[in-house]
């Protein structure tokens, strides 16, 4: 290889304004270009990625299509879950159709305020495959939203409309406010504890025990008592309490997790 | 892990898993205890709906020879769990024959019948003349050979008429 330096003062003397500034390569033979690549090969493979980043994609995947379903259908699972009074008999409570709307609402929200991308969830760019998967993430996240609603919500009853109505003014304001993912977050821990410690702290003091009889209850509890069937409120064993509070904390680790897109 | 198996054991996970969330809030289990059974009695179903599904529909035979055994033994309520077990999808014209028969059997008096029971083995004629309108019973033991006698004779059963007075009634024997 031999190198032709351009003199800049020849150009200027044939007046020609166009000024190239670079080095002219006077290639000679095939043999030495074939040299040159190999070497450039080689240096290439050296300097590959360390293992552990190229492993990151592979524990965001499973976080995204293994973890997360198994969070969310485990809010679900636990959602409608409520101890009978006083036996701790199972009930397992069907979400009520207010439930669906308001899941509905806060995943749009989720959309608004980018907390969930939608052309980085679903796009034609991807795999059928992985736009079932994103489609399976999406729907365990509303299933456990509703499952959320379910459990936060008063079972019956006038504190049952009372919740739901601050539920749908809130939400329904959100639709209308400038968000932002933070925002949002905060906006739906401070509704979603209000509405628990209003129920399992609140309404469940209210209640009286189930296992008294009626006349007795009266004697010993009688505000109980008077909120108890004022409200008809539902008699349920403590052990309610608890399970929903994982239950909320499940979902709430679960958007937190969540990624706003699966695009690289 | 592939991404690609990742997402198909994603989707996997998702299905087996909702399918299990749904079917709890369907079997509504009261404690871990009866989770079995009620998985059995779901597994049942699903056997008995899908033999359905491809015609291959069969009532449970010992079952059948059970209530049958109770029903002419007079022992109508025994005899009525038995054939309902040989027939839960009530689909066996012979099997359902038999139940309202044995409300007939059950309910008759020979001063007044058991409206309660007439009522309900009117219910169970009208359901087999649904399933078989021409349905016939070769049990000699029977008396009543078809739907619509033993429909007829609970409808006479529970009327009130002139003749349900006459003292001569007590002869009259139960068929």
């Amino acid at each position: 290889m031999e190198n032709t330096p351009i003199n800049k003062s020849e150009l200027t003397d044939s007046n020609d304004f166009q000024i190239v500034d670079g080095e002219l390569l006077d290639v000679s033979s095939g043999a030495e270009i074939e040299q040159f690549d190999e070497e450039k090969t080689i240096v290439h493979a050296k300097n590959q990625k360390p293992k552990t980043k190229d492993q990151k994609p592979n524990s965001t995947n499973q976080k995204t299509y293994l973890l997360l379903p198994f969070l969310f259908l485990t809010v679900a699972l636990l959602g409608g879950l409520r101890f009978s009074s006083p036996d701790n008999a199972f009930v397992f409570l069907r979400p009520a159709l207010v439930c669906l709307i308001f899941a509905a609402i806060l995943l749009f929200l989720f959309a608004r305020a980018n907390l969930i991308k939608l052309e980085g969830w679903f796009s034609e760019d991807f795999s059928s495959l992985k736009n079932a998967a994103n489609a399976s993430v999406i729907i365990t996240l509303f299933a456990a939203s509703v499952q959320v609603f379910n459990s936060l919500l008063p079972e019956r009853g006038f504190p049952f409309w009372v919740v739901a109505f601050c539920f749908f003014w809130t939400l329904w304001n959100n639709i209308f406010a400038e968000f932002d993912t933070k925002k949002l977050i905060k906006s739906l821990g401070a509704m979603f504890g209000l509405a628990f410690v209003v129920k399992y702290l609140v309404l469940a003091n209210l209640t009286a025990p189930a296992n008294e009889s009626w006349l007795k209850s009266l004697w010993e509890n009688p505000a109980q008592e008077f909120f108890t069937n004022i409200f008809d409120l539902p008699r349920f064993a403590a052990a309610t309490g608890y399970v929903q509070f994982f239950t909320l904390i499940f979902y709430l680790i679960g958007l937190f997790l969540l990624p706003n897109s699966t695009k690289k | 892990m592939k991404e690609k198996y990742l997402q198909i054991f994603g989707i996997a996970l998702t299905v087996f898993y909702g399918l299990f969330v749904a079917w709890i809030y369907i079997a509504e289990p009261k404690n871990l205890t009866e989770l079995p059974t009620k998985a059995q009695e779901t597994i049942e179903k699903a056997t008995t709906t899908a033999q359905v599904i491809t015609n291959t529909y069969e009532i449970d035979r010992t079952k059948f020879n059970e209530g049958l055994t109770a029903f002419r033994n007079d022992n109508f309520l025994v005899a009525r769990d038995s054939f309902a077990k040989a027939d839960p999808e009530n689909r066996d014209a012979k099997t359902q024959y038999y139940i309202a028969y044995s409300f007939y059997r059950q309910g008759f008096g020979k001063v007044s019948n058991d409206d309660e029971l007439f009522k309900k083995g009117l219910e169970q004629v009208n359901k087999v003349i649904q399933l078989d309108k021409n349905f016939k019973s070769d049990d000699a033991n029977l008396q009543l050979k078809t739907p619509v006698e033993l429909k007829n004779e609970f409808e006479e059963g529970l009327k009130v008429t002139p003749s349900d007075f006459n003292p001569l009634k007590v002869f009259r024997e139960r068929k």
